[in-house]
């Protein structure tokens, strides 16, 4: 075990598979002589040669559609994008390709691709680099998608990315990258994190908070201040993928606590809450003691003035208002 | 209070005539109770109560409903409708209704649960009711009240709103003790757990696509065709001993007919001369075919198949033996494609070779008759007063009488029973 930056975790997660499989290798804007926008690919390109890391133009489709075609044919490539809001550039090869060649070619070849891009607010990069798509890429069949918070999840659900037959989008978070956590490391073994396995990462009885990608941590914090200064016990559980789901686990979560909150990033129509919210209420309706409850991102484009983008996503505050809201009147 | 409509019997029904009460108004019912029987356009059937309560006739015996129509209530015990509807806002009130099965299985037990206080004293409850009257209460408080006989408009809720939650179900006493929280179970022979209901254990099949389509079609044309069965023997001396000749002039590249080649042969001929066989009844016309093509049906591995003999009647028995073996031999190897098993007017089926004697079929879709055949058959024969050895196979017709009546089923049967009897018409 080490305590290591979540940037560092995925280099580390790169390293060991790029090591592990000659099969796997690096694709993207500046991932080799510039070590990455944000430094995630650091010294691959030193330690594995052009071959295996391959700085590519700036074109994202063209990156994820030779990924596509070199995951057809054996390899097992892992691209990044610089942000999430520039893979939408190439929607066309992640949707109509990456996620339906297996099934338009009934099963004969797979596509084991890995689309790493980082997403998210705070950093004043205005609305065409601070969204938040998670909810974009959930809705397509044929996709995984992993969103994890913390370093160890980081490291363990980008190796199992790496080694599942399927196209996995993996978010990843700009404000995420700097923040340590204790992290398994080659004298643990090979540390794999399965999809579709949920952390809870606090116990509690009164309500149930969902958050999504960074906004676990901010779930976090508020179950701790309701905690503190409100006597309420909040379980707070990070899906760390979603898809596949761990939908059995909120349901258990929220059969016991009776109250379910959803904290997420990204804006609230069509959003991963208000699916997830569809699904408590299809699945465990006679269970609940209120509505399920969301906290999203504001419905407007990131905005760039720094007041006005920290109150466009959630923080503590809202998440413990919500919190609340499900209990009493506030 | 569950109204009671004009039920729909059968595919076809419009509408429906009552012709007996079979509970009076005032009458507790259960759910499964036989009400009412009613005439529809195929026949007089029963329908049952689908909720229980107080039974209330609407529709008088004599009336013709279009489906649909009310023709009764079942209520809640509390008198009148209005009142019912009152006294139960929560239950009936909302379209939500119908995610709370309990509710209704609640209400399906004979005597109203002892816990529940008297209709019109909840209205009385000043607290904690919405708009309508509804009782604001979460879900699971709703459930658990349920369960525990516990009268939410007795609380006074804590949550957001005044919502009755868990927590306040949870801290009232229940009513009366032993209020009976589950409908009680109608004991039957065989309990809802016992492994496989008393067959053992059961292995449940998929269907294939093939037996999907099969079983669709076939209940359909059975639910839908009426259909009726006229049946002959043919002496089929006089076939054998013509088979037993080409027998002797066959080689591998003509084959000797088989006697389902001459059947088919025989049908084909026969169809020709009467169009209305050769046709099908669909929404309210008959529909009749310029070619004669007869399919006959071919057991496959776990299905079965009616590949197509075009323009039987044009070809030479020769030609239908040829055609009818490599249709078979493809059916088995599954090689069969879509247009040789589309396009048959008329269907022969044959289970001779298992020792079947006789038999009736299902009519396919779009046609009007289909021909069974049986095994040839040594039996005692009476000629000129004196019992001698003969031949026999049995025919039996299968029509729609819709479009093919019983004159017309028999003439057809008696045209191919006599071209059998007489083989070499089978030539011209």
């Amino acid at each position: 075990m080490a305590v290591m930056r979540y940037r560092e975790a995925l280099n580390q997660a790169l390293r060991e598979e790029l090591t592990r499989d000659e099969r796997v290798f690096l694709m993207g804007e500046d991932i080799g002589v510039f070590n990455g926008a944000y430094k995630v690919t650091a010294g691959l390109l030193d330690e594995f040669g052009e071959q295996r890391v391959r700085d590519t133009p700036i074109s994202e489709n063209t990156i994820v559609g030779m990924g596509v075609g070199a995951a057809m044919t054996g390899t097992r490539p892992v691209v990044e994008l610089m942000t999430v809001n520039f893979s939408l550039l190439a929607m066309d090869q992640i949707v109509n390709h990456a996620a339906h060649i297996r099934y338009m070619f009934g099963g004969q070849v797979a596509v084991p691709l890995v689309v790493r891009m980082p997403q998210g607010a705070g950093h004043q990069l205005g609305p065409t680099h601070s969204h938040s798509f998670e909810a974009l890429y959930l809705h397509v069949p044929g996709l995984l998608v992993a969103v994890p918070s913390t370093p160890a999840d980081a490291k363990g659900l980008l190796k199992s990315a790496i080694r599942d037959d399927n196209p996995v989008i993996f978010i990843e978070h700009e404000y995420l990258y700097g923040q340590r956590g204790d992290v398994p490391d080659a004298d643990d073994g090979d540390h794999l994190v399965p999809f579709g396995k949920a952390a809870v990462r606090r116990e509690g009885s009164d309500v149930t908070l969902v958050g999504i990608s960074r906004m676990a941590l901010t779930a976090s914090r508020a179950a701790d201040v309701l905690a503190e200064q409100h006597d309420v016990s909040a379980e707070v559980i990070d899906p760390r993928t979603l898809r596949p789901l761990d939908l059995d686990t909120i349901l258990a979560s929220v059969r016991k606590t009776n109250r379910c909150v959803i904290v997420e990033e990204g804006w609230p129509h069509g959003g991963v809450g208000a699916n997830l919210a569809a699904l408590i209420q299809e699945q465990a309706f006679d269970w609940l003691d209120a509505p399920v409850g969301r906290v999203t991102g504001a419905d407007v484009p990131m905005p760039y003035s720094k007041p006005l983008e920290q109150i466009a996503f959630p923080h503590e505050p809202q998440v413990v208002d919500a919190a609340l809201a499900t209990l009493r009147d506030v | 209070m569950p109204d009671v409509v004009m039920p729909r019997l059968s595919d076809s029904m419009e509408e429906g005539t009552i012709l007996r009460w079979l509970v009076s108004s005032g009458d507790s019912v259960s759910r499964g109770d036989e009400i009412v029987e009613i005439e529809t356009d195929k026949a007089n059937m029963t329908y049952e109560a689908d909720a229980s309560g107080v039974f209330e006739i609407v529709a008088s015996e004599g009336d013709t409903l279009p489906i649909g129509e009310l023709i009764a209530r079942i209520g809640d015990g509390a008198g009148t409708s209005d009142s019912g509807q009152a006294a139960e806002p929560a239950a009936t009130a909302e379209p939500t209704a119908a995610t709370e099965p309990a509710a209704s299985a609640e209400r399906a037990t004979p005597a109203p649960s002892p816990s529940m206080p008297a209709v019109g004293e909840r209205s009385a409850e000043p607290a904690p009711t919405g708009e309508n009257g509804r009782v604001k209460a979460s879900p699971i408080a709703r459930r658990l009240a349920r369960e525990r006989g516990v009268d939410l408009a007795a609380l006074t809720g804590s949550g957001p709103g005044g919502r009755i939650v868990k927590a306040d179900v949870e801290a009232a006493p229940a009513e009366a003790p032993a209020a009976p929280a589950t409908p009680h179970e109608v004991p039957g022979p065989v309990t809802a757990g016992e492994r496989g209901g008393g067959k053992g254990e059961t292995t449940v099949e998929e269907l294939s696509r093939t037996q999907q389509t099969i079983a669709r079609r076939m209940a359909e044309s059975k639910a839908t065709v009426p259909d009726f069965y006229v049946a002959t023997e043919v002496d089929m001396a006089a076939a054998v001993a013509v088979r037993e000749q080409l027998k002797a002039l066959a080689s591998d590249e003509h084959p000797a007919p088989s006697f389902n080649d001459f059947v088919v042969k025989a049908a084909a001929l026969a169809l020709r001369e009467f169009p209305r066989a050769n046709g099908a009844y669909k929404d309210g016309k008959f529909e009749l075919y310029e070619r004669v093509n007869v399919g006959v049906a071919v057991a496959a591995e776990n299905a079965l198949i009616v590949p197509t003999v075009f323009d039987a009647d044009e070809k030479s028995l020769g030609e239908i033996a040829l055609e009818t073996r490599a249709l078979a031999a493809r059916v088995r190897a599954g090689q069969i494609t879509p247009p040789e098993v589309s396009g048959g007017t008329f269907t022969v089926s044959n289970l001779g070779m298992f020792g079947v004697t006789e038999f009736t079929a299902i009519i396919n879709g779009g046609q009007a008759g289909i021909l069974t055949v049986g095994a040839l058959r040594d039996v005692p024969v009476v000629v000129d007063g004196a019992v001698v050895p003969g031949r026999r196979m049995t025919l039996t017709l299968v029509s729609d009488h819709r479009i093919l009546y019983g004159a017309d089923a028999a003439q057809v049967l008696a045209r191919i029973r006599a071209l059998l009897e007489s083989p070499l018409a089978l030539a011209l």
